[in-house]
């Protein structure tokens, strides 16, 4: 079988998975459509299988894990918030989180496909250990954050709605604010230990693997700049009883800086953390 | 289908109406053996606050509706308050559709009333008991109930607080996840909101206070809520804000007892923690800018109506799904009823053929010779059984898988008529 070939397709036919998924998930939040509540927790079994099965068939045709490039990246990601999501669908047979949790996944995957390239050659740098490890911590940081953040929306959305006392499909649909609360804020505090392992096995590890490594690098300071934005928000919450509105605010800009650093500073300002 | 429904409820009378006719237990007993007495084979009466109704089968179709209510009238002894007028009558596919929509609870008086099914459940169980119910009441009675499941797990007619003590109760369990871990402290003594203290308190709140400016009452309702509860001094009743999660005010005060800086402050002290504000005084108990702090939501009487008035058009509109489950359930039922009819025809059908073939042979029988007759028998038995064969499979797949149920009636009317086999008997019943 031709491998390459197989990768081709499923480059474009991941992405229409999520497409799916996110229409189903969302005829069923929006309009509780009774063939979207039955068939959308077996199209996300399904397609969660492909994307792994996708990632492996990446590895095995191009001879390295998919941890190379931003865009690769950004596919792990995206199956790790599906998995992720998959897990707390399971755990907590409450599936009305899952249209705003896979539209990210959605995003991430879209982008990957768009711009992924086949690449064979890679740098020898990038076959390090220590990259494995800081790749997958970030990853599951990366992942941790992005549902934190969407919880976080969430929350924010239903908090609005509740002030408000506009009680629309978010009052109706959407479990408690404790419970969103929460499940943002463990998910956050996950994300930031996780970052700081990755930050830390990173400076470790960059000295030593790239001639002109600079602390000045772009990628680096907008990644510091995310763990002290969450650190401070993590404290505000335990020593000045931050609460509620204020500390879920903090999770999306977090997570909006996260954004932008995968993007723009991955794309534009190529430091050393670009390398194709 | 002999069904007869006559009955009284809030759309034709009202309560002080209704109330006359309202049977007790053992009232619908004695009803139920006079009416199975005078006029019905099998029966039924579902009596509520808000409708008091018949249900009967009669194997005769000439049952005098207006005779029926005037027995009723005259059971209670309401003569002069309750009128014939006040009835409404239906009959067959009426009757049926009537009942179920009385089960689904499209047809009371708070559109989604899930007692309603309930209170059926018991009226076909009482007939059950004192033996008034029949194959054909039973069947109903299974296919009322299925009605009323499917149209709550269907449908989400039921679903919505209607009441504002209801509403008040449904938005805590949208701000906390679990009741049993916060407590609740109400303030006054207004009878709203102890009914908000009494649905939070049959929703597992943890914990219960309660001040009053007359501290006996207080303590009172304390006991009275049976749950873990103490008494907060009238005067102390800010400070208290400090360590509660839900507060309901339903005190009769010219002024705001609580205010925008009184909040702040016990915020601080509560490291922000949310807090559920029920303000059901009129006027007002809390300042209204109290709902500007954040994590302090603050709700009064008109926005929880808001809630209420929402919900009950978001029941309205579920009507048309619940029409469409009884439609089908109604379908099936006469389908069922249907097929019970067939029996009894093909059988009468087979009796009248031999007994036509029996005179037949026994008035020509003479003219065979001996060893011949037997014969006879036999062959125009089989003369029968091959003429009746095709009707007979034909009439029975159209009751099992028709699920046309006027065709079957008009074959089964038609046959009947054509071979002059008269009307099913009783045994229809013990099918």
């Amino acid at each position: 079988m031709d491998l390459v070939a197989a990768v081709e397709f499923l480059v474009v036919f991941i992405p229409v998975l999520y497409a799916g998924l996110v229409i189903l998930y969302g005829l069923s939040f929006f309009r509780s459509i009774p063939l979207a509540d039955r068939w959308k927790s077996p199209l996300l079994h399904v397609s969660v299988l492909f994307h792994i099965g996708y990632i492996l068939l990446r590895t095995a045709a191009f001879d390295h894990p998919p941890v190379t490039t931003v865009f690769e990246i950004m596919t792990l990601l995206a199956a790790s918030i599906s998995v992720g999501y998959t897990y707390i669908e399971l755990r907590t047979k409450a599936s009305n989180t899952g249209f705003f949790i896979l539209l990210l996944a959605l995003v991430f995957q879209t982008v990957s496909s768009l711009f992924i390239k086949d690449l064979t050659e890679i740098a020898p740098i990038l076959r390090s250990r220590l990259l494995g490890f800081h790749v997958s911590t970030a990853l599951l940081g990366y992942t941790a954050i992005s549902l934190s953040a969407v919880y976080g929306f969430l929350y924010l959305m239903l908090y609005h709605e509740i002030k408000s006392s506009r009680f629309g499909l978010i009052y109706t649909r959407l479990p408690n604010l404790e419970m969103l609360e929460k499940m943002s804020h463990k998910a956050e505090l996950f994300g930031f230990w996780m970052l700081t392992i990755a930050i830390a096995v990173g400076l470790i590890w960059l000295p030593r693997a790239f001639e002109n490594f600079s602390y000045w690098d772009p990628k680096l300071i907008g990644t510091l700049f995310i763990w002290v934005l969450y650190a401070v928000g993590l404290t505000a919450k335990r020593k000045l009883g931050w609460q509620g509105r204020k500390t879920m605010i903090i999770s999306l800009v977090g997570f909006g800086f996260v954004f932008l650093s995968m993007t723009v500073i991955n794309m534009y300002l190529s430091g050393f953390h670009t390398f194709y | 289908m002999n069904i007869h429904s006559i009955g009284i409820s809030h759309h034709t009378a009202a309560l002080d109406v209704r109330e006359k006719m309202w049977l007790s237990v053992d009232e619908t007993r004695e009803a139920l053996r006079q009416l199975k007495q005078r006029y019905f084979t099998e029966c039924m009466l579902v009596s509520t606050c808000n409708r008091t109704e018949l249900y009967g089968l009669t194997l005769d179709v000439q049952i005098d509706d207006e005779e029926v209510k005037r027995f009723l009238i005259e059971l209670k002894n309401a003569g002069g308050v309750v009128q014939p007028e006040h009835f409404t009558a239906s009959f067959a596919g009426g009757a049926v559709n009537h009942l179920f929509k009385v089960a689904s609870g499209i047809d009371s008086m708070v559109i989604g009333d899930i007692q309603i099914l309930n209170q059926v459940k018991e009226a076909f169980q009482l007939s059950r008991e004192i033996e008034v119910m029949g194959p054909v009441m039973n069947r109903l009675m299974q296919t009322t109930l299925h009605v009323g499941k499917r149209t709550r797990t269907e449908t989400t007619i039921c679903e919505g607080a209607v009441s504002v003590s209801y509403a008040a109760v449904e938005l805590a369990n949208k701000i906390f996840e679990d009741l049993s871990r916060k407590s609740a402290l109400l303030i006054g003594a207004g009878e709203t909101g102890e009914l908000t203290m009494k649905h939070l308190v049959s929703k597992g709140i943890g914990r219960v206070r309660v001040a009053n400016r007359t501290r006996g009452k207080a303590e009172a309702l304390v006991a009275n809520l049976g749950v873990d509860g103490s008494v907060v001094e009238y005067e102390h009743m800010v400070d208290a804000l400090r360590t509660v999660d839900i507060v309901i005010t339903s005190v009769n005060s010219p002024s705001y007892i609580v205010q925008p800086d009184d909040v702040h402050k016990v915020m601080k002290q509560r490291s922000n923690n949310p807090l559920f504000i029920i303000d059901i005084g009129v006027p007002r108990n809390v300042n209204p800018a109290v709902k500007k702090i954040d994590n302090v939501f603050l709700y009064d009487m008109d926005s929880l109506s808001a809630i209420v008035d929402k919900n009950l058009d978001r029941r309205k509109a579920e009507i048309p799904k619940v029409t469409r489950i009884i439609r089908e359930e109604m379908v099936e039922f006469f389908h069922w009823h249907n097929s019970l009819q067939v029996g009894p025809t093909i059988h009468d059908l087979r009796d009248a053929l031999e007994t036509i073939r029996q005179q037949e042979v026994e008035k020509n029988i003479n003219r065979f010779n001996p060893e011949d007759r037997e014969l006879v028998e036999l062959v125009t038995k089989r003369i029968v059984n091959k003429i009746l064969h095709q009707p007979v499979t034909n009439l029975k797949h159209g009751a099992e898988n028709g699920s046309r149920g006027s065709e079957t009636i008009f074959r089964i009317k038609a046959l009947r008529e054509l071979f002059g086999i008269g009307e099913p008997k009783k045994r229809e019943h013990e099918n």
